[in-house]
């Protein structure tokens, strides 16, 4: 989760990791590492990995940057590249093969993601499940960046690639990108149904003190069904500010974080985009880049789809359950001790009451 | 309690983001930083009105139990609604306040989720007071920095 990213984006940092030092700690990674690596680049030797860092990536995975470095045909060869390491609990529960897959289905296309390279869903070579992926750097992604003078008049134009890019998702065909199969397909009656379901079942096991605002909202989204799916889209599922990397001119050169990617309704990934809880500008505009019908309009032209008001409604309302959901599982695992990452804490805090408050707005029913 | 724990904590929030987090390296350690002391900061924001809202917030509650109870059909409810109405904090302790208010909001789910069922202008009346409370609610627990 790296929307909120002054604090999500500090990711997972605050775990316990014994009495070994941290500098024996990371030299033992990148030993381990290379080891990995080495029998999976054909040709190579003097395989080394080194300068392995923690950033900002997110706080459903470990995310760390290194250098690799190997000879290959006398040549020496050095890649910039990503390690995406499963922590033992993090905001969200997600499956690393399906974010792999929608890294490796949309590398290529008109969806601008970085190369995923290696999957490994043994524990054994580095204590957890991992990927590894092509770093791009000297990118942004955080709000704040969006908010500084140098980037404020872009944000028209990066709206406008945002919502784009959102619609060429929503366009793609599951079928072609091989994703049916790595995600579980879905009637397109029962796209809402599914979700609902999942959501309400995360609420049912983690929340940790009543929550009759997203109760009320379940229970008028089972009362008041949406129209089935347009089309069975790939869900990218967390498509918000903060969860692509932009350039100094304007252009996403990537979209990340698909860990909760899955088959659905289009409609749920325009909603969840323009939910009010990431209008951190407070300008009341969508992301904190543009107007909401803006938004929605771009959207329409590059998906060919229609955001048929009462049906984006049910799927923005429909954000605020999974949002709670995503704050209190986060709160039950900073409460728990399985993670003592402070971000966990605060979102549970702060994003659940702002996601009251949309949900509110949502039904015209905030004070 | 002098100074004020609001006013060590507020300090020491001021002392993480301006002086401590920009001295750490690397980079991800000192956004860690800087979220312990949003953390903080919002733990001072919630001390300062920990057991005001929740005393406000409880009596609001046994009080739209006591005008809604004529409401409701279901005797199990009705009878629980009653009890809860006439119910007493056991102390101005905050876990105890807390405790309360939960049991008191777990029945207002119960409450809402009955009177969406009945038909009627008393039970639209019932079920718009429980969305007002529930705007208030939000309220009580707004933080200064969020988003929304």
């Amino acid at each position: 989760m790296r929307g909120t990213e002054a604090f999500v984006s500090a990711g997972n940092m605050a775990r316990r990791r014994g009495s070994v030092p941290e500098c024996a700690r990371v030299s033992d990674l990148e030993r381990r590492l290379a080891a990995y690596l080495a029998p999976r680049l054909p040709g190579a030797s003097a395989v080394e990995v080194s300068g392995l860092e923690r950033i900002h990536g997110g706080a459903s995975r470990e995310t760390s940057r290194f250098v690799l470095r190997f000879e290959r045909g006398g040549e020496r060869v050095e890649r910039r590249l990503i390690l995406r390491r499963d922590p033992p609990g993090s905001l969200i529960e997600t499956d690393r093969r399906v974010e792999f897959a929608a890294y490796r289905a949309f590398h290529g296309t008109t969806v601008p993601v970085p190369e995923a390279l290696w999957l490994e869903e043994s524990p054994a070579p580095l204590d957890h499940p991992f990927f590894v992926m092509e770093e791009l750097s000297g990118l942004e992604s955080s709000f704040q960046t969006l908010l500084t003078p140098a980037f404020l008049p872009l944000r028209p134009r990066l709206g406008h690639r945002k919502w784009t890019i959102l619609g060429e998702i929503a366009r793609a065909d599951p079928e072609k990108l091989g994703l049916v199969g790595p995600m579980s397909p879905v009637a397109l009656d029962a796209c809402w149904q599914r979700e609902l379901a999942h959501w309400e079942r995360v609420l049912d096991e983690d929340e940790l003190e009543p929550q009759p605002i997203t109760r009320a909202v379940i229970r008028w989204l089972r009362r008041n069904p949406p129209p089935p799916a347009q089309k069975l889209s790939v869900v990218h599922a967390d498509y918000r500010t903060g969860n692509f990397l932009f350039d100094r001119e304007g252009e996403i050169r990537a979209v990340l974080d698909w860990e909760m990617a899955h088959l659905g309704d289009p409609l749920e990934d325009l909603a969840w985009g323009i939910n009010p809880v990431w209008q951190w500008s407070r300008e009341g505009l969508a992301g904190s880049l543009l107007p909401k019908v803006e938004a929605i309009r771009i959207w329409e032209a590059a998906s060919g789809l229609r955001a048929e008001p009462a049906a984006l409604l049910w799927w923005e309302l429909f954000s605020c359950v999974k949002g709670q959901g995503i704050w209190v599982s986060g709160g039950r695992e900073y409460a728990s001790g399985a993670n003592h990452d402070p971000v966990l804490g605060l979102s549970s805090w702060m994003m659940g009451n702002s996601q009251d408050r949309a949900a509110l707005a949502l039904l015209g029913k905030l004070a | 309690m002098k100074p004020d724990p609001s006013l060590v904590l507020e300090r020491t929030v001021q002392a993480l983001l301006g002086e401590i987090a920009p001295a750490m390296t690397p980079p991800y350690r000192a956004a860690s930083v800087s979220v312990q002391a949003m953390l903080l900061g919002v733990a001072r924001e919630e001390i300062d009105r920990a057991a005001a809202r929740r005393v406000e917030e409880n009596a609001a509650l046994r009080k739209l139990f006591a005008e809604g109870a004529p409401v409701v059909r279901d005797a199990g409810l009705r009878e629980r609604l009653g009890s809860a109405a006439v119910s007493a904090d056991p102390s101005l302790r905050v876990p105890d306040l807390d405790a309360t208010n939960q049991a008191l909001r777990a029945l207002l789910i119960g409450l809402h989720a009955h009177v969406e069922t009945l038909p009627g202008p008393e039970a639209r009346a019932l079920e718009g007071a429980i969305w007002r409370e529930l705007a208030a609610s939000t309220e009580r627990r707004r933080i200064a920095i969020a988003p929304f």
